[in-house]
């Protein structure tokens, strides 16, 4: 398609060409790996002439005045050059790669490629080896620090967990904020269970982008605006990332790339090691004291004595320090993918084969990945291009961990083990007949070990993504494209809580199917022509098809007939549950694109979506109630095309953009529904209403209306470029499964309530402060502010609850004149003169409840460097975020526990004012119950994120078989430069839906090893 | 040429506009697709077995007993001293203030009991095809209402519940008084509008759909609901009393009562033993002293049936037996913990457990009893000389407190010892008030909500508080449960209001509007 594009200017162009010009030739071929590069544009500096290359990377074209003509050569992905003809007449350029090229073709939406100095938005293109030499299991982690404006955050739920990414901040107060993604054209699923209620205590089990093998990917390329995004209408509301696969080009290349790198814990936990387990002071004297002391730490001194434990040995009452590096291990990831790739007249052909294999730090918990990805683009007939994918990814992990609360989860178990016991006392976590060796008399307090090896959270996925696109364009320029593409899976989760679980003797299990699909079916035709001579006309018009459907499937049981059995048909009592849920979207839309000169650009662009899911059942709605229209403009102005800004100026853009979108609604909103528990009582089948949230009618879909400006900028040939965003972003209709009061028989309904507004600037800063020939340095910086506030709740509300800390006393809510997401918690009570009230128990008073702060970061920032001299290279990333705040459950347990070190002062004895008080249990569990404000953190934070050295080896060594190979050091989230939170990981979070709450997850880790990349 | 061309496109463009046309015009299935494949509408329902749900959920909530095991357990079992527990979280064992427990029930009952009763009503008004199966859900919604205002006073009432017909999500609160005087006229209208022609009431786990037994248990809860007005409105209490004299339950056959079945797990087993088989419940919850040494005081034969010592545990967790010994039977006192401040001077092991009789998945749950509504006419006879001979009412309901425990698994006939005992333990009607009320204390167990509701009304059973360090109530027994912080969250205009209102403070130690000092 690119090509053709360019085909079409070209041909446009040479129109004009000049009788008097000399023919040049030439070859463009690739530094990474000598293969010719078809496609690149070869433009005259100054004029509009200029062609492409060939699928060999030659091009033909005539320099009208050659002594003094420069070749502009430029691509997708390469450093642009520039080189001046001199009365040559074959010039072969080498081109090198370059991840931040400014002046280049970028996919916008729906898959159009243009020219980047025509947007009038701000488009950010991370290339596909960001992804691959320092990897992640969720390739959406290698986001963070990298894009300005784009706030990634990955839950701590071990191997294959969900990532959050924001772009341009919260958007919607209930619905999803995280980006549609678009792989080749074709919208994929990214649904992620959204882990948000008090007594949560399951694993995240992954979200759709961490499927994608990141050896596939050529691109991501972010479109974080709405004047961006427009043409993905009622999808578009959070942003969209396009994703890009590798396809055939060049000659015949067989890559193999390994990478394996280890993981370890980083223990942020920093508890006290002066008292040891027991109650008021007391150590245990009796196993079944020390089984009622279970987690507290509580005790007394440690002093080295013996002190019997819940196994009722006697051992010394002595810290252990390392409780977490004992129980955690060191994990593995070891990633292998072979590709294929070759290019030929008309097209090319790319398949790969990848496998993953993870161990988790957690013990018995790992993740295995097999991702196979075939890509075919050819020309059948002439000016008939088609373009095929194929991705099948097997996704299959062993006991994802859980988190938040305390029941089953070995993370927070071992989190909060009393100093005094060595966790490794614990081991096997079962007793002789194979049920859970409990530690605490209380059941819920899972032995860590039982939980780790007994528990079962297991999920299996098989995933197939496909496309196919077929584009046929007429000699005069118009041209029809019509593509098809499918995302589907099948998900098989299980879950199994043990026979003999202390809090279960009876054991349960349950396995979900869940068999997902969704088809997007799309044309479009347009044609560009020529209005005069200066004006460029391209309209075009579209419409998209749209089917999704969602079938759950649920059996489950408790209670085993046959103990230690774990499948379906052993419960004694079995249940199943089972859900259906479908929806259409029918779009249709159109753009049109002027091009003025090659320097002034508009685009504007509007689609209309037509929503089942705001169809009433049983009532006739016309047409005009169930669609929506999404309106975008925007433009570029490339000032420095026309003006002479001087030699330090090399390009400058303006840009500006409007546009409207929006997030939609739900299946089977509209009514109420009745439905029957798949149990029966004594035979009466037991009636149930389907909607946990008050249906409603009217509903319909959320928008966002965004102004966006903008400017490019590059000084000194490039070496130093900047990139301004401003924009002012406003959600209003937002769609609210707002919490109601439970009286009116519902705790939640569906209303049509929510405004607020996100605005923010943003700023890329790249250069290249030395650029020799042996050595260069590049660096970029990029950060952003986004300022977010909710303007408006429902009529009197001032408040909506987002979600409840297990502690019941820390919330998350939507407050009106706040961020969204504001952390809350209680205050101290104070008198009129400030000072603290005490209850009669002598311990403070619970005050207001209040908001400190919202959940989400203000202020992103990442800086990253590549040197390189010859044969090296070295990269380094830091990034930070500031400005948001964290509850911490770990450190609410920790006081409750007697872990936290600021639970040391009044054990000894109470003296002064609070002369009633018994304990300093009693004061510090009372306090950490009614002053929850102790738990709220600023999880501002500074990490050095990623190092890479790499090595590439002479090709003097490498003969005729290799191409090229390179090996790596590569290293991720090594180390905090700053942080604000006791105890925790800042990032600390289990829910992408709900963040802010942070419990029982996995620890943070550090990550290091090698990669190896060998093409031959 | 260009004009040509342009030509050319527009019909391109032309084409495509009719074809995307074409394509929108399939939206007439939209209706069709968002219709749930899984669900039922209005139209193709049967509200009977909505019924079903009210009665069930009235037992308690499917999600693991949720406010059975925090507002019935924790709280108002162990406030009346039926039960004891050590463990720490058993905050009304020893008043201690959990919020999150003490609006249990509130949250639980608005949303998982009334919804299901309103929606049988909303489904079944008006339709001559269901009259009795709508009397049934007026019943229901009153009685569920009820017990909500009678925890906590105050209350969204008329408009609670029909948020999606009424499109009100933040309700408004209804003084107690006006509740009062719509459930007695609700109670009254739906009962004698039971029609004997119309037809047995489908979906009925109580009666099996008898419009006999339902007019019985109309007239019996109108009983109660006027009783509970003794204090504030005896004179209302009296009249409507009067309209329920005779009319009201004539054997434990009459007991409204679910009985569980083990099948469907928390959904419908026993709400009360899926808490009590479950750890550390099973072994540090007990009988409390006070209940057991009433029982042994008296030769009560109800202690052999409920209490065990040492009890033993399947596998599974469901309960074997024990010592069942009355002899050996030693309740745990109130206001003690393990390991806290507190902490019970000997081991747990040795006191009486419930009997796995009454621990039973399968077992019964009682809605309300032919002994409660003797007893409560023994009462109304007693203190106003209304309704009949309160000795009578006091013989029969005392007997009907000891034989109803039949119902249980594996519990023999208890007729005999039942007459036995009553003939032990003469009406004495200096001393009527509190020898009925007693006894309705001991033919509650398991039913902490009602022993508590009448403890409050009538000041009986005597109990002697505990006084636990560091307890929020002063060492005085709660009178009522603060509104739940999901209200003052979710709806803080109105909870404001009824916040500040409440007499005595939004507290454990505040008091509804029945609950007067006097």
């Amino acid at each position: 398609m690119k090509k053709s594009l360019l085909g079409l200017v070209t041909l446009l162009l040479l129109a004009s060409v000049s009788a008097y010009a000399q023919t040049v030739t030439g070859k463009v071929t690739s530094a990474t790996d000598g293969a010719p590069i078809p496609g690149v544009s070869v433009i005259i500096k100054g004029t509009s002439v200029g062609t492409s290359t060939d699928t060999e990377g030659k091009f033909t074209l005539t320099a009208p005045s050659a002594a003094n003509d420069v070749l502009v050569i430029s691509f997708i992905g390469f450093a642009t050059q520039e080189i001046s003809v001199q009365d040559r007449t074959n010039i072969d350029v080498v081109l090198k790669e370059d991840a931040t090229e400014l002046n280049e073709v970028v996919v916008t939406a729906l898959g159009i490629e243009r020219d980047r100095k025509s947007l009038g938005y701000s488009v950010t293109e991370v290339k596909g080896e960001q992804f691959t030499q320092a990897r992640e299991i969720n390739v959406a982690n290698s986001l963070v620090g990298k894009v300005a404006g784009v706030n990634v955050s990955s839950i701590n739920g071990g191997p294959g967990s969900s990532t959050s990414v924001l772009i341009r901040g919260v958007s919607s107060l209930t619905q999803t904020n995280q980006p549609l993604y678009v792989i080749n054209g074709v919208p994929m699923s990214n649904e992620s269970n959204k882990l948000k209620d008090q007594w949560v205590n399951e694993p995240d089990k992954g979200d759709g982008i961490s499927n994608l093998n990141p050896d596939d990917i050529e691109s991501m390329t972010v479109l974080k605006g709405g004047a961006a995004a427009a043409l993905y209408g009622s999808r578009a509301k959070a942003g969209v990332i396009l994703i890009t696969t590798k396809s055939g080009k060049g000659e015949g290349t067989v890559e193999w790339n390994s990478n394996f790198v280890m993981e370890n814990i980083i223990d942020l936990t920093d508890w006290q090691q002066t008292y040891g387990q027991g109650a008021n002071g007391i150590k245990p004297v009796s196993q079944a004291a020390a089984l009622d002391a279970g987690g507290n730490s509580w005790g007394g001194l440690l002093d080295g004595t013996d002190v019997v434990n819940f196994d009722g040995v006697a051992r010394p009452y002595v810290a252990h320090k390392d409780n977490m590096k004992e129980f955690y291990r060191t994990g593995s990831t070891f990633t292998n993918t072979v590709s294929f790739s070759k290019g030929f007249a008309g097209g090319g052909i790319r398949m790969s084969a990848s496998d993953l294999h993870n161990k988790s730090v957690v013990p018995y918990s790992g993740l295995k990945r097999n991702a196979f990805n075939l890509a075919i683009n050819l020309e059948p007939v002439k000016r008939l291009k088609v373009d095929a994918r194929a991705n099948f990814v097997l996704d299959d992990v062993t006991n994802r961990p859980m988190l938040s609360d305390g029941a089953g989860n070995a993370n927070f178990q071992a989190m909060f083990i009393p100093t005094s016991l060595d966790i490794n006392t614990m081991k096997p976590g079962t007793k002789a007949d194979g049920t859970e060796m409990p530690f605490s008399s209380n059941t819920y307090a899972t032995n860590p070990w039982f939980a780790a090896r007994n528990f079962i959270n297991d999920t299996k996925r098989e995933r197939f993504i496909g496309s196919l696109t077929a584009r046929y364009t007429f000699d005069n320029g118009f041209f029809v494209q019509g593509r098809v593409g499918r995302d589907s899976y099948t998900d098989r989760i299980t879950g199994v809580v043990p026979s003999g679980t202390a809090y279960k003797p009876g054991g349960s299990i349950s396995e979900t199917t869940v068999k997902f699909y969704e088809m997007n079916a799309d044309f479009l035709v347009g044609k560009p022509f020529k209005v005069g001579t200066d004006l460029i006309i391209s309209p075009s018009i579209g419409g998209n098809l749209r089917k999704q459907q969602e079938e759950r499937m649920v059996q489950n049981g408790d209670n085993f007939a046959i103990p230690f059995v774990y499948n379906v048909t052993n419960p004694r009592n079995k249940s199943l549950d089972y859900k259906n849920y479908n929806q259409e979207v029918q779009s249709f839309y159109g753009m049109v694109d002027f091009s003025y000169k090659n320097f002034l650009f508009l685009t504007a662009t509007a689609r209309n979506d037509w929503f089942s899911t705001l169809a009433v059942p049983g009532q006739n709605i016309s047409k005009s109630n169930l669609d929506i229209l999404y309106p975008s403009v925007n433009g570029s102005f490339a000032f420095s095309e026309i003006w002479d800004l001087g030699p330090s100026v090399t390009f400058g853009k303006l840009r500006a953009g409007f546009s409207k979108v929006g997030g939609a609604t739900d299946p089977y909103q509209t009514v109420l529904n009745y439905g029957i528990d798949p149990r029966l009582i004594n035979g009466n089948p037991i009636g149930t209403v389907i909607n946990d949230a008050i249906p409603n009618s009217a509903l319909v879909p959320s928008e966002a209306t965004e102004v966006e400006v903008g400017t490019e900028l590059g000084f000194l040939g490039n070496r130093l470029r900047l990139d301004l965003a401003w924009y002012n972003k406003k959600s209003t209709n937002e769609i609210i499964r707002a919490p109601a009061s439970g009286t009116s028989g519902y705790n939640y309904v569906m209303l049509n309530i929510g405004e607020l507004r996100n605005k923010g600037v943003e700023a890329l800063i790249t250069a290249i402060p030395v650029q020799k020939t042996d050595f260069r340095w590049t660096t970029t910086l990029n950060g952003s502010f986004n300022q977010n506030e909710v303007l408006k709740l429902a009529a009197g509300q001032n408040s909506l609850g987002v979600n409840t800390a297990r502690s019941g006393n820390g919330f998350t809510q939507h407050v009106v004149g706040y961020a969204a997401h504001q952390i809350m918690a209680f205050d101290y009570k104070r008198d009129a003169d400030g000072n603290i009230e005490y209850q009669d128990n002598g311990v403070p008073a619970q005050g207001d409840l209040k908001t400190y702060g919202s959940a989400i970061a203000k202020w992103t920032t990442g800086w990253n460097n590549e040197f390189s001299y010859k044969q090296f290279n070295f990269g380094f990333l830091i990034d930070g975020k500031f400005g948001g705040k964290v509850f911490s459950g770990t450190n609410f347990y920790a006081y409750q526990f007697g872990l936290h070190k600021e639970t040391l002062p009044l054990r000894a004895g109470v003296t002064g004012s609070n002369d009633k008080l018994t304990s300093g249990q009693a004061y510090y569990s009372g306090l950490a119950s009614n002053v929850s404000e102790l738990f709220v953190y600023d999880a501002s934070f500074v990490k050095l994120r990623q190092v890479t050295l790499g090595y590439t080896l002479p090709g003097a060594l490498l003969g005729n078989v290799v191409k090229s190979a390179t090996l790596s050091f590569v290293g991720r989230n090594l180390f905090f430069i700053s942080k604000k939170t006791d105890n925790i990981d800042p990032e600390a979070n289990y829910s992408t839906f709900a963040p802010g709450l942070e419990q029982g997850g996995v620890p943070p880790t550090r990550t290091y090893g090698f990669n190896l990349n060998v093409k031959f | 040429m260009l004009n040509n061309m342009k030509h050319k496109y527009l019909s391109y463009i032309a084409l495509a506009v009719a074809g995307a046309f074409v394509t929108t015009g399939c939206t007439d299935d939209f209706a069709k697709i968002n219709t749930d494949p899984v669900a039922y509408g209005a139209g193709n329902y049967e509200p009977a077995y909505l019924l079903t749900t009210a009665q069930l959920n009235y037992t308690g909530s499917p999600d693991n007993a949720y406010e059975t095991w925090r507002s019935n357990l924790i709280y108002a079992s162990t406030m009346m001293q039926q039960l004891a527990a050590v463990t720490s979280y058993w905050a009304g064992d020893k008043y201690l203030l959990n919020t999150g427990y003490a609006g249990a029930y509130w949250e639980r009952a608005y949303t998982e009991q009334l919804k299901f009763a309103i929606e049988l009503i909303q489904l079944t008004k008006d339709k001559e095809e269901h009259k009795n199966l709508y009397q049934a859900g007026r019943l229901m919604r009153a009685m569920i209402l009820g017990r909500i205002t009678d925890m906590y006073g105050d209350m969204p009432y008329f408009d609670a519940g029909l948020g999606y017909y009424t499109q009100k999500y933040f309700l408004a609160y209804d003084t107690q008084d006006k509740v009062y005087g719509d459930l007695l006229k609700e109670i009254e209208e739906a009962t004698v509008a039971l029609d004997d022609s119309a037809g047995k009431i489908e979906g009925d786990l109580f009666y099996g759909g008898e419009i006999g037994q339902w007019r019985k248990f109309g007239y019996t809860l109108l009983l109660r609901t006027a009783m509970r007005l003794t204090k504030v409105e005896p004179e209302t209490a009296k009249a409507y009393v009067a309209k329920a004299v005779g009319k009201t339950f004539e054997s434990n056959a009459d007991n409204a009562v679910v009985v569980h079945d083990p099948s469907g797990s928390w959904t419908t087993q026993n709400r009360n033993s899926v808490v009590l088989l479950k750890g550390p419940e099973n072994v540090q919850v007990k009988l409390s002293k006070t209940y057991v040494d009433f029982m042994k005081s008296n030769n009560d034969p109800r202690l052999a049936v409920i209490a065990v010592t040492n009890p033993t545990y399947a596998e599974d967790g469901t309960a074997l037996g024990g010592n069942a010994n009355p002899a050996s039977q030693k309740g745990l006192p109130n206001g003690f913990d393990i390991d806290g401040q507190n902490p019970l001077p000997d081991a747990i092991g040795g006191y009486s457990s419930l009997s796995p009789s009454l621990l039973s998945l399968a077992g019964p749950t009682f809605v309300l009893t032919y002994a409660e509504s003797e007893l409560l006419l023994a009462d109304a006879a007693q203190r106003w000389s209304v309704g009949g001979n309160a000795e009578e009412h006091y013989n029969a309901g005392t007997k009907a407190g000891i034989t109803y425990f039949e119902k249980y698994p594996g519990v023999g006939d208890l007729d005999a010892a039942a007459d036995d005992y009553v003939a032990a333990h003469p009406y004495d009607a200096a001393n009527g008030l509190k020898q009925i009320n007693t006894q309705f204390w001991a033919a509650t167990l398991l039913n902490g909500y009602e022993a508590w509701i009448n403890w409050r009304r009538s000041g009986f059973p005597e109990l002697t508080p505990v006084n636990y360090p560091g307890n929020a109530t002063n060492g005085t027994i709660p009178r009522r449960f603060p509104y739940p912080l999901t209200e003052a969250n979710n709806n803080p205009v109105n909870y404001k209001v009824a916040h500040d209102a409440v007499r005595g403070g939004d507290l454990l130690t505040g008091r509804v509007w029945w609950d007067t000092e006097n």
